[in-house]
């Protein structure tokens, strides 16, 4: 293996693809970058058996072939290189040089057969979508995934493919966000996949919002690919909770409420509400919104907004980290609420927003007890 | 500012001497004395008498070992419940005296007198410790020794050199003035520095470090290259009686637990299962006592080839209930059985992660579906449970499986 790469594409290719090695691994050679040449160009790749990264950028190959280095020393050096070409040689199954200008490595990496291969994808589903819709289905959603490892089929982010839409949904079991949006999809994609939001990260890094990206199907895996890059990830086993029956549809108290000041009370509420919990009662009143807190040992707090509101007055608690959190990623100022009772499921919807399909949010209310 | 006083009462020889007064004819008539468990039983020595300690029985030593060193020893069983009400009657004579009364375990506590100089009349830090040690001797019978220093590590070498034993003028208390620290921490060895255990004695030992003066005769700059950065400036600060002096007074517990050594090995799933059962009934029905929720919790096992390895869960809620702490306990008891079946000497339970703030509950989604939520059911059962206990005491109801 013999290549010319600029630094500028040699940079590029292993900005995206290391975020994609692991830290930590008992495997050594996931700790390395695959590096593939061929005549089309050099393929980088990095994987920790749960997502794989790759990327192929434009090189001059005068040899094809390939061996794995290590990703954190070649992303170092390709950082502190001068802005000149960089040759890189293969020398033998396991180690290579890179000179660029009068700067010279010779760099230990392991042979290429001890790389696991990628698993089988098939990507003749006839599913392209653009990359900018999964953008904003997955950064409005995949806020709300749970980070507990007691029930790991919540740590994904739900996909309901259906004919003409696509669904996302997370939960932690407090919260919950539920985002579709109309997209052409062959019949061949159909299903439901729950896919880890690490996946989801690489695929917002990896493809820029205007690409068009195909996705494929494995046994249990999932794969995005656009001409020059592709990221693949194993699928989280399981049966996901009904969602559907949570969401309440009889909720017959409302509020709209404007989002900035909103924030700010809660914002301003939070200082004093417990670490733990973060507790904060929420009083709606025909036109005002009040805000209390009280938190033994540390203090208290009232605020109060104006709002409409439209039903009996209702007194509610609820985390106030997971208002804000959903209140961060509400694409309109202002937000409408629903209520049934102080014990049941209150949601959040965008009021007056354009966007395509619909986008609804979920939060359990805290029982005060007394 | 005036440099802080730290005092730390360490109860004389206290498992001894609680086992003598709760069986003045047995044990209280005993010299050689060890307290741990039974002759015949598996335990570790706890404590023993100072004569039975001349023949080299120390604690933590099984007692098994401990009786071939020493045949003639009465042993008996920790008397735990005296030695819990002892250790309160002593704590609660500190308090009069010292502002912050830390327990640092159960027979031993850190006072901090900073700004009572004037309360004393300023008289020395060694005479307000000699009036503490006849209080506690006084209203409870019992004796402590007091260390006292400038900061927790020379209050605990010096409790040390204060205790009356056997072959010694030590008078009881021991304090070290300050600016005395360095020459004080200098006569000891290394191996008595709190923290130096027989590995890092060890490692000390192969760079012919000894003593604190070995170290001292050294620069900070080669013990950094031989011991690394954090040990290095650790062992530097010691040796120079360089330690913290906060006294923290009762805090919140940071977890709860409980295990149990068994009299033979258990082997089969079934019989540690039901030991579990025992000890969550237990350590759940603590939890609930001290108004606590834990969100973590963690099973412990020891092997009988004394290897203890431990498997924990963090939930999204914290639970009070027995049947869903059961349910997690009994899931990581079969993970560590099915990565090493041994015979087992021991189980144990811990809840961690305890929730501050009771009176807010956060609901659930999806607490219909999922097992390790706690439903009104759970609840409701538990708060039963606890008022039959408070009524009957903590026999009063047990479940079923442990009916032998």
């Amino acid at each position: 293996m013999r290549f010319t790469i600029a630094r500028e594409k040699l940079q590029e290719a292993l900005t995206n693809v290391a975020p994609a090695v692991p830290a930590k691994t008992t495997l050594p050679v996931l700790a390395n970058i695959l590096v593939e040449a061929n005549e089309r160009g050099v393929r980088f790749s990095g994987t920790d058996l749960d997502v794989a990264v790759s990327i192929e950028v434009p090189a001059d190959v005068e040899v094809p072939g390939a061996l794995t280095l290590p990703a954190k020393r070649l992303g170092e050096i390709t950082r502190e290189l001068p802005p000149a070409p960089v040759k890189i040689a293969a020398l033998g199954e396991q180690r290579a040089t890179l000179e660029c200008g009068r700067t010279k490595f010779k760099l230990l990496g392991l042979p290429r057969d001890e790389y696991p291969a990628f698993a089988p994808v098939e990507f003749n589903t006839g599913w392209r979508v653009k990359s900018s819709v999964l953008h904003e289905l997955i950064s409005r959603t995949a806020f709300a995934v749970s980070t507990e490892e007691s029930r790991p089929i919540l740590n994904g982010v739900l996909w309901e493919v259906r004919d003409k839409l696509l669904r996302m949904v997370a939960t932690n079991g407090h919260r919950l966000a539920l985002m579709e949006s109309p997209v052409e999809v062959g019949p061949g994609a159909t299903g439901d996949f729950i896919v880890p939001p690490r996946a989801l990260d690489q695929v917002r890094r990896v493809f820029p919002p205007e690409e068009e990206i195909e996705i494929g199907k494995g046994e249990n895996h999932l794969a995005f690919r656009s001409p020059i890059a592709s990221v693949s990830t194993r699928l989280i086993e399981g049966p996901y909770p009904n969602y559907d029956q949570v969401i309440p549809r009889d909720n017959d108290r409302f509020a709209i409420v404007d989002r900035p000041s909103l924030v700010s009370a809660l914002r301003r509420m939070s200082v004093v509400a417990s670490d733990q919990t973060h507790r904060v009662k929420l009083s709606f009143n025909t036109a005002l919104l009040k805000f209390t807190v009280q938190t033994p040992d540390v203090g208290e707090g009232q605020d109060e907004i104006p709002v409409q509101y439209t039903g009996d007055a209702l007194d509610i608690g609820f985390n106030s980290s997971y208002l804000l959190e959903i209140l961060r990623y509400m694409p309109s100022d202002e937000v409408r609420f629903t209520f049934k009772t102080a014990e049941r499921a209150a949601t959040l919807l965008p009021e007056n927003w354009a966007g395509p399909g619909k986008y609804v949010c979920l939060v359990m209310p805290l029982r005060l007890v007394d | 500012m005036p440099p802080p006083r730290i005092l730390l009462a360490d109860a004389d020889a206290f498992f001894v001497a609680v086992a003598r007064m709760v069986d003045p004819a047995g044990a209280g008539k005993a010299p050689l004395l060890i307290v741990g468990g039974t002759r015949e039983s598996r335990g570790v020595v706890c404590s023993a008498s100072y004569e039975a300690r001349q023949y080299g029985v120390r604690s933590a030593m099984p007692i098994a070992r401990a009786l071939k060193l020493c045949p003639k020893a009465t042993c008996v069983p920790v008397p735990m419940k005296a030695c819990g009400k002892v250790s309160r009657e002593i704590r609660s004579v500190l308090m009069r005296y010292a502002p912050v009364v830390e327990a640092s375990s159960i027979d031993e506590w850190y006072m901090d007198l900073g700004g009572t100089e004037a309360i004393y009349h300023n008289e020395s830090l060694r005479a307000t410790a000699h009036r503490i040690r006849s209080a506690v001797k006084e209203a409870t019978g019992f004796s402590v020794s007091i260390g006292g220093g400038t900061n927790r590590l020379i209050a605990k070498l010096a409790v040390e050199r204060g205790k009356p034993k056997p072959a010694t003028t030590a008078d009881g208390v021991h304090v070290v003035e300050p600016g005395d620290e360095g020459s004080f921490v200098s006569t000891f060895a290394l191996a008595d520095l709190p923290m130096v255990g027989p590995k890092f004695q060890e490692r000390l030992a192969a760079l012919g470090l000894r003593t604190v003066p070995d170290v001292l005769a050294r620069d900070v700059v080669t013990l950094r290259r031989q011991l690394g950065t954090n040990a290095a400036d650790w062992l530097w600060e010691r040796v120079h009686g360089i330690a913290g002096a906060e006294v923290e007074g009762r805090g919140a517990p940071k977890s709860m637990s409980r295990d149990e050594t068994f009299p033979v090995d258990l082997v089969t799933d079934e019989d540690l299962e039901r030991e579990l059962l025992r000890l969550v009934t237990r350590v759940a029905s603590d939890l609930r006592q001290g108004g606590y929720a834990a969100r973590t919790i963690t099973v412990k096992l020891r092997d009988n080839d004394f290897r203890t390895r431990s498997a924990r869960l963090t939930l999204a809620d914290p639970v009070v209930t027995d049947r869903v702490i059961m349910s997690v306990a009994t899931e990581l008891l079969h993970k560590l059985r099915r990565s090493r079946r041994m015979p087992a000497r021991l189980i144990g339970v811990a809840l961690s992660s305890l929730a501050d703030d009771p009176g807010a509950d956060q609901l659930g989604l999806f607490a219909a579906e999922d097992p390790l939520q706690e439903t009104e059911r759970d609840l409701t059962i538990a708060r039963a449970v606890d008022r039959v206990r408070e009524r009957f005491g903590s026999r009063g109801i047990v479940p079923g499986a442990l009916i032998e």
